[in-house]
């Protein structure tokens, strides 16, 4: 029942954003109509892929550092990211595609750096020390990337903020076939690491003693949900929320169980980045909004409801 | 005790002094935080009188003899302060204010003026011309700029969007500079509507207006990086190439030059696409 209602979600989130939009389409000339096949099509799609893995990696992320309040973009990617784009306008990096490549590779190094910090006890991945070393990577590359459009040309780079700040606004078949042939990888690995997510909750060394092989889980989950993130953040910016609030709804929803609780957390992020998108796209046209602003208030209500109900039951 | 006499002292001193600082006269040391405030100086024969410009004031091209402060917005106060001025023009934003109250304080006079539009221009020159003695130029130029502001735009017989930046899409709406350029030059804004002078809009709306051109402010002949981008072939005059790349030192700033601005866009506008 849960799966048929969650299911439907999903479905009308995505039929709802290729018929509703800011140009009026004719019902009948959807299928042919050049905005609903080149525009809105790939921007759906788009938009349930990066919501989908968002929820994915957080929901994965959550379990590995053991706390509620992991969100994707908080082990230093968006920092990362975000100085790999604002270098690719300083630079004046030609072609179509150097601004989300720049950025896939500020987060990968973000990533890197993180991931040696976390590796700094020994050949042990430490989740605190993750944590921690996220934030702290994250701010130095956000001084590097102040530091770029305080002395730079500015009326450009305030422009680069606004990428940053997310939308899916540069959604093609391009972007969005990329990220559908991309994120199946990282995605089957941390599903395939469901049992031993599970197990890690126990904490490690219950989880090693149940016949988990902790530190490769960590490993694989840390960097597979961290090249999930990259990919999102390189096509669509920052996007606020989903990776935080979706894990948690499904967690309220279908338990700890991950078999369950990553696929729950794939269309519901999913779902709720499309719909997000459509009203962004819709409710103040021909205006936009940043489509981070909508998922936050799409998601924190839903959530704070969710928590309510649950604590009182 | 001692320090109430000193206190009288002072006062003394103070008020015997000759007053050998005349009343206010024309400025004779102007610092000049905007292009267009730079070419209105020039315009009305005050050029000679700027000691410190913006790195942006670029025309006309004896502006760059003149030091540069910087950036201008907000401006950095002690750079302009090394300029010894008697005059700081700014325009009239919010870190500005703050900065102009700081000049202030050290004995500076400032003025800021509001430069957002045609009809700013008329009342810019004006102010200029009274503070630096030059009333009778600063008021035929005035005349010029105001009849151009208030002349009646011709009926439009195309139409563009400006597009500011491409992701997000950044266009340029109603009540905005741009926006009177390109209906005076003849064509029609399609975001006309959008009350705002500039705001983020769907591509598909784009794709909808669909304008006859695109216009984006460029100093180079190079089309802009989104041109290629599939997305973005969907608008109909990008995939026809219908670009309008247009200097920023002429389009991008209302000044004396505006007239030739809107001749110069009509031109390009009636030639229409090169290839």
């Amino acid at each position: 029942m849960k799966w048929t209602i969650l299911g439907a979600v999903a479905v009308i989130a995505l039929i709802l954003s290729i018929v509703l939009g800011p140009a009026a389409v004719p019902l009948g000339e959807l299928l042919h109509s050049d905005i609903v096949w080149n525009l809105r099509a790939p921007r759906a799609l788009l938009a349930f892929l990066v919501g989908g893995s968002l929820g994915v990696a957080g929901a994965g992320l959550q379990a590995l550092v053991r706390n509620p309040l992991a969100d994707p973009f908080l082990l230093g990617l968006s920092g990362g990211a975000g100085l790999g784009a604002v270098l690719a306008i300083a630079l004046h990096l030609p072609g179509p595609w150097a601004l989300p490549i720049a950025a896939f590779i500020g987060a990968l190094a973000a990533l890197g750096l993180v991931y040696r910090l976390g590796l700094i006890g020994g050949a042990s991945l430490d989740p605190r020390i993750l944590l921690l070393g996220g934030v702290a990577i994250g701010a130095f590359a956000a001084a590097i990337t102040t530091a770029i459009v305080s002395l730079a040309d500015a009326a450009e780079l305030r422009n680069a903020f606004l990428w940053l700040w997310g939308g899916l606004s540069g959604a093609s078949w391009d972007s969005a076939l990329l990220v559908a042939l991309y994120a199946p990888i990282p995605l089957a690995v941390l599903f395939a690491a469901s049992r031993p997510l599970d197990l890690l909750a126990l904490g490690e060394e219950s989880a090693s003693y149940l016949g988990a092989d902790v530190e490769k889980v960590k490993r694989r989950v840390y960097l597979a949900a961290s090249l999930l993130t990259a990919a999102a953040v390189a096509v669509s910016g920052v996007i606020g929320f989903v990776g935080l609030v979706v894990p948690h709804i499904a967690r309220l929803t279908w338990g700890h169980r991950h078999r369950s609780l990553l696929p729950a957390a794939f269309l519901g992020g999913g779902a709720l980045l499309a719909f997000a998108d459509t009203l962004a796209r819709t409710v103040v046209a021909p205006r936009e909004l940043p489509v981070g602003v909508v998922t936050a208030l799409i998601g924190v209500p839903v959530f704070a409801l969710l928590l309510r109900r649950w604590t009182i039951a | 005790m001692l320090r109430r006499l000193l206190f009288a002292l002072l006062v003394l001193a103070v008020g015997c002094r000759p007053s050998g600082r005349p009343a206010v006269g024309p400025s004779q040391r102007i610092v000049s935080l905007l292009p267009s405030f730079t070419e209105l100086l020039f315009a009305i024969g005050a050029g000679d009188r700027i000691v410190g410009r913006t790195q942006w004031c670029d025309y006309p091209p004896a502006a760059l003899d003149i030091p540069s402060v910087g950036e201008g917005l907000p401006p950095n106060i002690e750079s302009v302060l090394a300029r010894r001025p008697d005059l700081v023009v700014l325009y009239n934003a919010g870190p500005n204010v703050t900065a102009a109250k700081q000049l202030e304080r050290a004995g500076v006079q400032t003025v800021l003026i509001d430069l957002n539009r045609l009809e700013d221009l008329g009342p810019a020159a004006r102010t200029l011309g009274r503070l630096t003695g030059r009333q009778e130029r600063a008021e035929s130029l005035a005349i010029a700029l105001d009849s151009l502001a208030g002349r009646p735009p011709p009926p439009s017989t195309t139409s563009l969007a400006f597009v500011v930046w491409d992701n997000p899409p950044i266009i340029i709406g109603h009540g905005s500079y741009l926006d009177q350029l390109a209906t005076q030059a003849g064509a029609r804004n399609v975001f006309g509507d959008v009350a705002a002078p500039s705001a983020q809009v769907s591509l598909e709306t784009i794709v909808a207006r669909d304008p006859q051109w695109i216009a984006v402010l460029a100093d180079s002949a190079v089309r802009p990086g989104f041109a290629k981008r599939r997305e973005w072939r969907a608008v109909r005059a990008v995939r026809e190439g219908h670009f309008l790349l247009l200097p920023g030192s002429l389009f991008g700033r209302p000044g004396p030059r505006s007239g030739e601005a809107i001749r110069e866009l009509r031109e390009r506008l009636d030639r229409g696409p090169h290839r």
